[in-house]
């Protein structure tokens, strides 16, 4: 597959490679450190057995972190393209230390004003959706 | 059952809370980085387009959840989603003042009782009170039967 510089590279259907971001409790602990949300949540993103203590089902990956994820993919496939708009819905937990699929897809384009919408998603190992959404992107015209 | 209709005619598109916010650099970059990202504009604190992902735009929090009027619907609130719509680069070290609204309020119907939905807006501005972002936070909470709706139901 070529770079995808342009909205003219950008295809209708196109899928986005899938990206398998690290979910591991060393990767999720810095970010809720990060965004503040370290304190006062009870462990719930840095301890599976507090968590469990809280009824969760382990420790969770934030659902802004997956929102990252999502960023990510796209800007791996395209670097030129720039996320202007992104909506996820948090379906279901993502559990820390699980893996998770990261895909997207082309839904749209708009090759007058550069934009292409995608549809986007987060799988567990199981094939179940945990997160949704959609972004909306644009790319130079040439 | 709460009155959707008077909800939204009572506290929709008005201004409850107004927070400052700076951002922090190296908060930025971990963020950036736990999440995979590897281009220069989100993990170089000197790369001239250095700017916010919207992962760190949703993560800005109001000082309230819901205006203070606000009834309690019964169950526990639950992080329904988050979306963030980029105007123009967030970038670390100035002030943000971030105005949050509700910005939509709806139910939907599930097998086991009726889920309410709303959607909190904050609208983010620099010093000068250009329009940077648009981050909306989608709050679901399973409403609990009143008495009234249980003395409905067996009637």
């Amino acid at each position: 597959m070529s770079e995808i510089r342009t909205i003219s590279d950008v295809e209708f259907g196109e899928e986005l490679p899938i990206y398998t971001p690290d979910t591991s409790l060393d990767a999720v602990r810095p970010f809720a450190i990060a965004i503040g949300w370290s304190t006062g949540r009870g462990g719930r993103f840095d301890d599976h057995d507090a968590a469990r203590r809280e009824g969760l089902p382990g420790a969770l990956v934030p659902g802004i972190m997956a929102m990252g994820f999502l960023t990510t993919v796209i800007h791996r496939w395209s670097p030129a393209a720039r996320v202007d708009k992104i909506d996820t819905v948090f379906r279901a937990p993502l559990i820390a230390d699980e893996i998770a699929h990261v895909g997207a897809v082309v839904t749209d384009i708009d090759e007058d004003t550069g934009e292409a919408e995608l549809d986007l998603t987060v799988k567990n190992d199981r094939d179940e959706t945990r997160v949704f959404g959609t972004a909306r992107i644009s790319l130079p015209l040439s | 059952m709460v009155d959707i209709d008077e909800l939204k005619e009572r506290f929709l598109n008005l201004e409850f809370d107004r927070k400052d916010f700076t951002l922090d650099p190296e908060r930025m970059i971990t963020v950036a980085r736990q999440c995979g990202e590897t281009r220069p504009e989100y993990v170089d604190a000197e790369h001239p387009e250095f700017q916010a992902l919207p992962s760190v735009i949703a993560s800005l929090a109001s000082g309230r959840h819901l205006p203070i009027e606000f009834p309690k619907l019964g169950g526990i609130p639950m992080d329904g989603g988050k979306a963030v719509e980029r105007h123009a680069p967030v970038r670390p070290r100035v002030t943000l003042n971030g105005r949050t609204h509700l910005h939509e309020i709806y139910a939907k119907q599930g097998r086991s009782g009726r889920m309410l939905f709303m959607v909190s807006r904050m609208e983010i501005y620099d010093a000068a009170g250009t329009h940077l972002a648009t981050s909306d936070s989608r709050m679901v909470v399973r409403e609990r039967p009143t008495e009234q709706d249980d003395r409905e139901q067996q009637a």
